[in-house]
């Protein structure tokens, strides 16, 4: 057997083969008693290591893990341990946080300062009784602080998977929180291995340095070549592309070691940043997963418990040292996210659970700690009883978490969580919906849009319907191809609604499909409870009437405010004019304008047209009364809205005339007085709308039934 | 389809609280939570028939959506051993499923069925109500549309305001992108319509599967007919069938989709 065992290759082979037994038999146990795999592994290495094994039988330890054969295994699991970050980046899903943003970066930062400031202080206290003075107190004080904050990602989310409680709302919370948690102490830990390795203040500059050009590199160069790598993804995952990934992964961990902050962070890196969509990543970690989780990774724990000697542990004064840091760890990491999920407004019961969920040290720690113990800032001693601090705070969780967390409670809990709901309970201060159903149409009812909403746009809601027209069928017998263009109409809306959007309003679009625009637009609107419903007028082939067709049925059918944009350039909106002959639809054009008035810097204009007969022998219309009741205040009070009063037979010219100077858009009622009641087939034009050398919107009151 | 999310729809639809039915049919709460949640397999075919039996539905439509089959035909050739050969004729030929669906509807023609017509989506719809790739960012919107063309006898708005209303009380996702937003309102004649979404939608589905077919039910009362219905609804939820229904490009081939899956 001895000789045997001499070919490094066959050490390195029967190693494995008793590690991973070892640990597939402990993770049996271990699952009998409700305990993750985590454990099993590194007690596995404790019990094949010195700490047992050696104190029982050394001759059999020093045959199958000869001191000499420490580097290639240490090397083995080093390599594990790159893969395994890459994995724990990859787990690491950005869009965990939506929605719980600041509450999990309150938590998981507090969950990192007070472990952090306790380790420092605890640092103070172990550093003159178990460290040396060739360690640089400042990189063991930073070091503590770290070794405390750390929460085991991988671990809790097994552990929360294994519970059924990823979706409830403990659950999404402790892994949004480990995931910022992860990536603050990976950060920290950058800087501390820096800052042991380092000589001086030069060196740790320097360092940083290349640290942040090394980040740059990676979010400017790199993910923008992954991005591109995706689309190839999509259709199968071909070696060559596991092999680009895999040397960039190499390449990453070599720049992050030659610079000084472990080879770890560069693997953990790039899986932080490989793009999620077209399955890459998936595919990436599906394939990956098997290989590190069962093989490499039972190596790097038995390695770390080969190094763990309980032995040195050998005064009650060590002892006392040892349950002190695992209390500090659990009061740091237990208290500090406790407190602040209360003070986020979390129950006691989940306040507990995202507290000992925190507390989940588990195989991160153990990185951390061979981190430190291979730097040299922690001594073996220190070392045993920081990995006996991991074990125990691993140990704990799922058994306390059942305490705190009942199956029962869980399952009531579960039953009452409703899903986010549907509606929106509070009404929005203004609605409107935009019709599109021709292209060039879209600039100018975006730009009325804008206005309308004005300074609203936080609570306004804004839809762009786009209604198509059936395909036709050409024959019943050929199998109907019909080019769907459903995304296409919608890409043509992009450009537009991102500008609604870069202006802070959210503009939804809506297209289907509609046989009978006219009634959907009504229903669409009726359903929305619209404000007002805007349409777009285009120049019809046949004839020039802007109030007819859909225009027309619209008008007839809406029990909503209804406007009609006939666009001549309309590109701002801050000289408004409303011809005023006192129908109700100039009422709400009046009322529209008085929108623009309160909502934007727009100056209003009311042109009131009197036939000049009537004036003197019939009462007036009482026009700056009506200004005063809609405008809230008298005319011209802050000089942005004014009367005019204009004598004339033909209220048409009379309006034309005022146009002529220097209007942006002009608001007028559908009234039969203007020319502009719809009609079903008009070939004649309206004479306002034809001659109108400024954009017209026409208004239809709300009042008109179907 | 998850089994859960459906008896969780059927019994708030029924007006049945948890405790009620988990004491109906002898159950604990805690085990009927789970099995709603999904945390737990579906129930066996007898306590099956008893949830059938408290919602007043047919049990076999339970039986069949929670695809506990198998005891229910074992035991029923188990009674009437000849019908053994029935199926080993079928497995012998491997009947394709369009062979299957002739076959049935053979058996269909030679012993009627005796109990009524059983509703059916395939039937309810019309050119108007089966509306094939409509786009939109937000559910909402394609709850709201499906809404206006599931208004018979009513107006949209009412009908869209009691579906956004019974959604706030329990979610109607049925898993598979399938969504059955559905509503009660007074004078309203039972009415469907489906919507296609040209691209899934994010939603809180129960199986985390996004969003792709919207299909909006309103009926004048929660009666069987109402509740048939949702559960014939939701034996739709398989991906398969969602794929097929995405594909269809024109309403009458979205129609011709759900008759086809229908008698599947």
């Amino acid at each position: 057997m001895a000789e045997l065992l001499h070919s490094p290759l066959t050490l390195v082979i029967a190693q494995a083969v008793i590690i991973i037994l070892a640990s597939r038999l402990l993770g049996v146990v271990g699952r009998l008693i409700g305990q993750p795999l985590v454990i099993a592994e590194v007690v596995a290495g404790i019990v094949l290591g010195p700490s047992l094994l050696g104190w029982l039988s050394p001759d059999v330890v020093d045959t199958f893990f000869p001191k000499s054969s420490m580097p290639l295994l240490g090397i083995l699991s080093q390599v594990g341990l790159i893969f395994l970050m890459f994995l724990v980046g990859l787990e690491l899903d950005p869009t965990l946080l939506r929605g719980r943003g600041r509450q999990s970066l309150i938590i998981s930062h507090s969950s990192i300062v007070v472990p952090f400031g306790l380790g420092a202080a605890l640092a103070v206290y172990l550093y003159p009784r178990v460290s040396n003075p060739a360690v640089s107190y400042t990189a063991f004080w930073l070091f503590m602080g770290i070794a405390m904050s750390i929460t085991a990602f991988p671990v809790l989310a097994r552990i929360l998977t294994e519970r059924r409680l990823v979706r409830s709302r403990v659950g999404a919370l402790a892994i949004a929180c480990a995931a910022v948690d992860d990536v603050t102490a990976w950060c920290l830990l950058a800087f501390v291995v820096s800052a042991a390795r380092s000589t001086g203040l030069p060196g740790a500059v320097l360092t940083t340095v290349l640290a942040l050009a090394y980040i740059t590199v990676m979010l400017l160069l790199v993910r923008p070549f992954l991005r591109r790598m995706v689309p190839k993804a999509e259709s199968g995952l071909t070696q060559n592309l596991v092999a680009v990934t895999f040397v960039l992964l190499l390449t990453s961990a070599f720049a992050t070691e030659a610079i000084g902050i472990h080879a770890l962070f560069g693997a953990f890196m790039l899986g932080v940043i490989l793009p999620r969509e077209g399955g890459l990543a998936r595919a990436l970690a599906e394939k990956l997963e098997d290989f590190v989780v069962v093989f490499l990774l039972p190596l790097f724990f038995a390695f770390s418990g080969l190094r763990t000697e309980i032995g040195l542990l050998n005064t009650s004064e060590a002892w006392v040292m040892c349950l002190i840091v695992i209390f500090v760890a659990c009061l740091g990491k237990f208290g500090g996210s406790f407190v602040a999920a209360r003070l986020t407004g979390l129950t006691w019961r989940e306040s507990g659970a995202i507290g000992i969920l925190m507390n989940t040290r588990g195989l991160m720690e153990l990185v951390v700690l061979n981190i430190g113990l291979d730097l040299g800032v922690i001594s073996p001693l220190l070392f045993t009883m920081m990995v006996l601090m991991a074990l125990v705070t691993t140990f704990m969780t799922s058994p306390i978490l059942h305490l705190v967390y009942p199956p029962e409670a869980l399952a009531r809990e579960l039953a009452e969580t409703t899903e986010p709901q549907v509606a929106p309970a509070v009404r929005p201060a203004f609605t409107v919906l935009v019709c599109v159903a021709y292209e060039h149409t879209v600039r100018g009812l975006m730009t009325l849009l804008d206005a309308l909403v004005g300074d609203q746009k936080e609570d306004s809601s804004a839809y762009v319907l786009r209604l198509q027209p059936p395909p036709e069928r050409v024959s019943a017998y050929v199998p109907q191809h019909v080019p769907h263009d459903g995304e296409r109409a919608e890409q043509a809306l992009a450009p537009l609604l991102e500008r609604s959007a870069a202006a802070g309003l959210r503009a939804r679009p809506i297209t289907f499909v509609s046989a009978n625009p006219a009634r959907d637009i009504c229903s669409v609107a009726d359903v929305k409870e619209t404000d007002i419903i805007l349409l777009g007028w285009r120049q019809p082939i046949l004839g020039g009437a802007a109030l007819s067709g859909t225009v027309f049925n619209v008008m007839r059918q809406s029990r909503r405010r209804v406007g009609v944009l006939v666009d001549r350039g309309l590109v701002t909106v801050s000289r408004v004019l409303v011809p005023y002959l006192g129908n109700p639809h100039d009422h709400a054009a009046m009322e529209l304008a008085n929108r623009l008035h309160e909502h934007t810097t727009a100056r209003v204009t009311i042109l009131h047209v009197v036939s000049p007969g009537r004036s003197r022998s019939e009462p007036r219309l009482n026009v700056s009364g009506e200004v005063e009741q809609v405008f809230h205040e008298p005319a011209s009070a802050d000089g942005r809205v004014d009367i005019k009063v204009v004598e004339s037979t033909e209220p048409t010219e009379a309006a034309l005339q005022e146009m002529r100077s220097g209007y942006d858009l002009v608001i007028i009622g559908a009234g039969k007085e203007w020319g502009l009641a719809e009609r079903p087939f008009a070939v004649q034009p309206e004479y306002l709308v034809d001659h109108s050398p400024v954009s017209l919107l026409v208004v239809r009151g709300a009042a008109a039934g179907p | 389809m998850t089994f859960g999310a459906v008896l969780r729809l059927l019994r708030v639809d029924a007006g049945l609280s948890l405790r009620s039915m988990a004491t109906s049919i002898g159950v604990s709460n805690a085990y009927l939570s789970r099995v709603e949640n999904g945390h737990d397999a579906p129930p066996t075919a007898d306590r099956l028939a008893a949830i059938a039996k408290t919602l007043n539905l047919p049990p076999l439509l339970l039986i069949e959506l929670a695809e506990r089959t198998s005891p229910f035909v074992a035991q029923y050739l188990a009674e009437v051993p000849e019908a053994a050969g029935l199926f080993i004729d079928v497995a012998r030929r491997r009947l394709t499923a369009r062979q299957i669906r002739d076959v049935r509807s053979l058996i269909d023609t030679v012993v009627p069925r005796s109990s009524g017509e059983p509703p059916s989506l395939g039937r309810l719809l019309t050119a108007e109500s089966a509306l094939p790739l409509m786009s939109c960012r937000d559910q909402a919107d394609a709850l709201d549309v499906a809404a206006t063309r599931a208004a018979a006898g009513v107006g949209a708005h009412d009908v869209a305001q009691a579906m956004r209303r019974r959604e706030s009380e329990t979610p109607s996702y049925v898993g598979a992108g399938v969504w059955i937003p559905h509503a009660v309102v007074p004078g309203a004649t039972l009415a469907a319509a489906v919507v296609t979404l040209a691209t899934p939608l994010p939603a809180p589905t129960p199986d985390g599967r996004p969003l792709q077919v919207v299909v909006a039910i309103a009926g004048p009362s929660a009666d069987r007919r109402l509740l048939e219905l949702l559960a014939t609804t939701a034996r739709l939820a398989r991906p398969d069938v969602v794929a097929a229904l995405v594909a269809a490009s024109t309403s009458d081939a979205l129609i011709a989709a759900i008759r086809c899956q229908e008698h599947a």
